[in-house]
């Protein structure tokens, strides 16, 4: 990500908090209901502000690429599986099962971001209220005080999203999201893999089998020079127990070791 | 100072390389390079030190930048300075277990730093997640380890405030690896999920908002870069790992093996230094602390600091006291 992409939202971002945050202090300067108003919207503002701003591992859905193969049509997605194409009816209902899984799970995960957002914008409206403004955010607030109220702001934004993260039902939709995202890719996977069989590609299916054959190999090679090197050692100093124990290196003496290392 | 200003000084830094001691490669294995820093000043006598970090991050944090840099800190006490850079895992790596890491890649480190110098034994520094392969590379091998520090390292890994813990508990690990490796990117979105508004938004804030010189913009960098710079894991021993200790918390319940040998943390006599960031997002201060109760050394003491994960390698105030209190450990055993 380039220092464009990385900073010029953000300093949109700073404009647009600025204008709040000193429409918000203009009309707080005035107590009563119509502060609180003005400390509702400022949260409200925040909580729509940061909705879409952070990129999540849930963010995207895997779901929604164009996978060849993997998108059932529609009018198969319900119905019962038979007959010579039966076996690939129900992998592309499978894959249309995960695929609304992620979207649900997705969804859930979003709804419990807006609900912490809006905590969030609940708890630094509280913040905000009368008599709360300090002195120097009484008059229009400079960069130090706008300093300040996006601090707090990020104070308690952290702070309803660590409730919110550490709850049951987060845990839960992140979990459901993950599994089902993994659900989704082993099974369009399989539907790569046949169109590759079809064409007498290899298949990763293929490459990892003939890996764990190497791996294999090599593991023998290392326990047969392993072997190799005990038996030299137990020739060379049969009171020796094998390589795998500590190593025989003599010791220094305590004066080449220095003081008690 | 304006946003144009910090923005052209972030440009300028743009390919600020980390890493700052001299350092030279003394053995290779695979994807595993094994480093020795050049001495800075006379030996202090004390045997050899390897620094042992995780795999979900790149080892240049320890030596980032000359004011930035633990390794330096540790250099200019007059210790020898080993460092295992783990690299980069690809598609060839898949299969690479956690015991691959620990009694093969961990073990083979140890085996040349010890041949070099002629020693059975020597000073092992576990860092974050190299913190538990070292705990177990202990345990298996306890002759081989004089002194063991951790330093931000899990031990105890279903403590309350552990976010990514409680998250990961019920993911299934074995169907979201599959037969693949995992990707860093996608490691990095839950790392910076876990505090979004202070890790994905108020640094960046705070830093066109600070008027930082360019040397403060340099650090900014290279930290940037340290903390997009993640590598792939290898799928098996990531899946062995979150399942093991994330879900399973083996460690504590005294039911982990590896290599076919179980690891005991009472069997570690040890001398042991525990470091502990009291603000560690990451590994919350709790899950390092419980190594007290687990393992046997009745050498064992606990440094906390008031600092959060990232600030124990390279805040100021990290770079003053952490290496120091490493070398006053050592040096009084």
């Amino acid at each position: 990500m380039g220092l464009d992409s990385t900073f010029a939202p953000l300093m949109e971002s700073a404009d647009r908090f600025a204008a709040a945050a000193r429409k918000c202090m203009e009309d707080m300067q005035t107590p009563g209901p119509a502060a609180v108003e003005a400390a509702r919207t400022f949260g409200d503002f925040l909580r729509v502000e940061t909705m879409n701003f952070f990129r999540f591992p849930w963010s995207a859905n895997p779901s929604s690429g164009d996978v060849s193969g993997a998108a059932p049509p529609p009018s198969m997605q319900d119905l019962p599986a038979f007959g010579p194409s039966r076996e690939h009816q129900l992998r592309w209902q499978r894959t249309a099962a995960t695929g609304r899984r992620v979207g649900d799970a997705q969804h859930r995960l979003h709804l419990l971001w807006s609900d912490a957002l809006r905590d969030a914008a609940i708890a630094f409206a509280a913040r905000l209220k009368p008599p709360c403004p300090s002195p120097a955010m009484r008059t229009m607030p400079d960069l130090e005080a706008l300093r300040g109220l996006y601090n707090s702001w990020v104070d308690c934004a952290e702070e309803a999203y660590a409730r919110v993260a550490h709850s049951d039902s987060f845990v839960g939709a992140l979990a459901d999201f993950m599994n089902a995202s993994s659900e989704w890719r082993k099974e369009s996977r399989a539907s790569i893999e046949l169109w590759a069989k079809a064409l007498d590609l290899p298949t990763r299916s293929e490459v990892n089998t003939l890996m764990r054959r190497v791996s294999s190999l090599e593991e023998q090679l290392r326990l047969k020079e392993q072997d190799r090197l005990n038996e030299q050692d137990q020739l060379k100093n049969p009171r020796d127990t094998p390589r795998t124990d500590p190593p025989r290196a003599r010791r220094p003496s305590r004066a080449r070791r220095g003081k008690r290392p | 100072m304006t946003f144009a200003d910090v923005y052209a000084r972030l440009a300028a830094a743009t390919d600020c390389a980390p890493g700052c001691s001299p350092k030279e490669l003394v053995w290779e294995s695979g994807k595993l390079r094994l480093f020795r820093y050049q001495p800075t000043a006379p030996s202090s006598g004390a045997v050899p030190l390897l620094i042992v970090y995780a795999l979900v991050n790149r080892p240049y944090m320890m030596d980032l930048q000359e004011d930035r840099s633990l390794i330096r800190g540790l250099l200019d006490a007059g210790l020898t300075v080993y460092l295992i850079d783990w690299g980069y895992p690809d598609g060839a790596d898949r299969f690479t277990t956690l015991a691959d890491y620990i009694d093969r890649l961990l073990a083979g480190s140890v085996e040349q730093v010890l041949a070099a110098h002629r020693l059975d034994a020597l000073n092992l520094l576990g860092v974050c997640q190299g913190g538990v392969l070292s705990l177990c590379f202990s345990a298996l091998h306890p002759r081989k380890v004089r002194n063991l520090i951790t330093m931000v390292t899990p031990v105890d890994f279903h403590t309350p405030a552990d976010l990514l813990s409680k998250w990961a508990r019920k993911i299934d690990v074995a169907a979201w690896v599959g037969d693949g490796n995992v990707s860093g990117d996608t490691l990095n979105q839950l790392f910076l999920a876990l505090m979004p508004f202070r890790l994905g938004h108020q640094k960046y804030m705070d830093l066109l908002l600070g008027s930082p010189d360019q040397a403060q913009v340099e650090n900014f960098m290279r930290v940037e870069r340290w903390i997009f710079d993640s590598p792939d894991q290898a799928g098996a021993a990531f899946r062995e790992f979150v399942a093991w200790f994330y879900q399973e918390n083996r460690l504590v319940r005294n039911q982990l093996e590896v290599a076919g040998r179980k690891v005991d943390l009472r069997s570690l006599q040890v001398p042991l230094l525990n470091l502990i960031g009291s603000k560690d997002h990451l590994v919350p201060r709790d899950a390092s602390k419980a190594l007290q109760r687990l393992v046997g050394s009745k050498d064992y003491t606990t440094l906390e600091f008031d600092l959060g994960h990232i600030g124990m390698y390279i805040s100021a105030r990290a770079q003053r006291e952490v290496p120091a209190a490493i070398v006053r450990w050592l040096a009084q055993r």
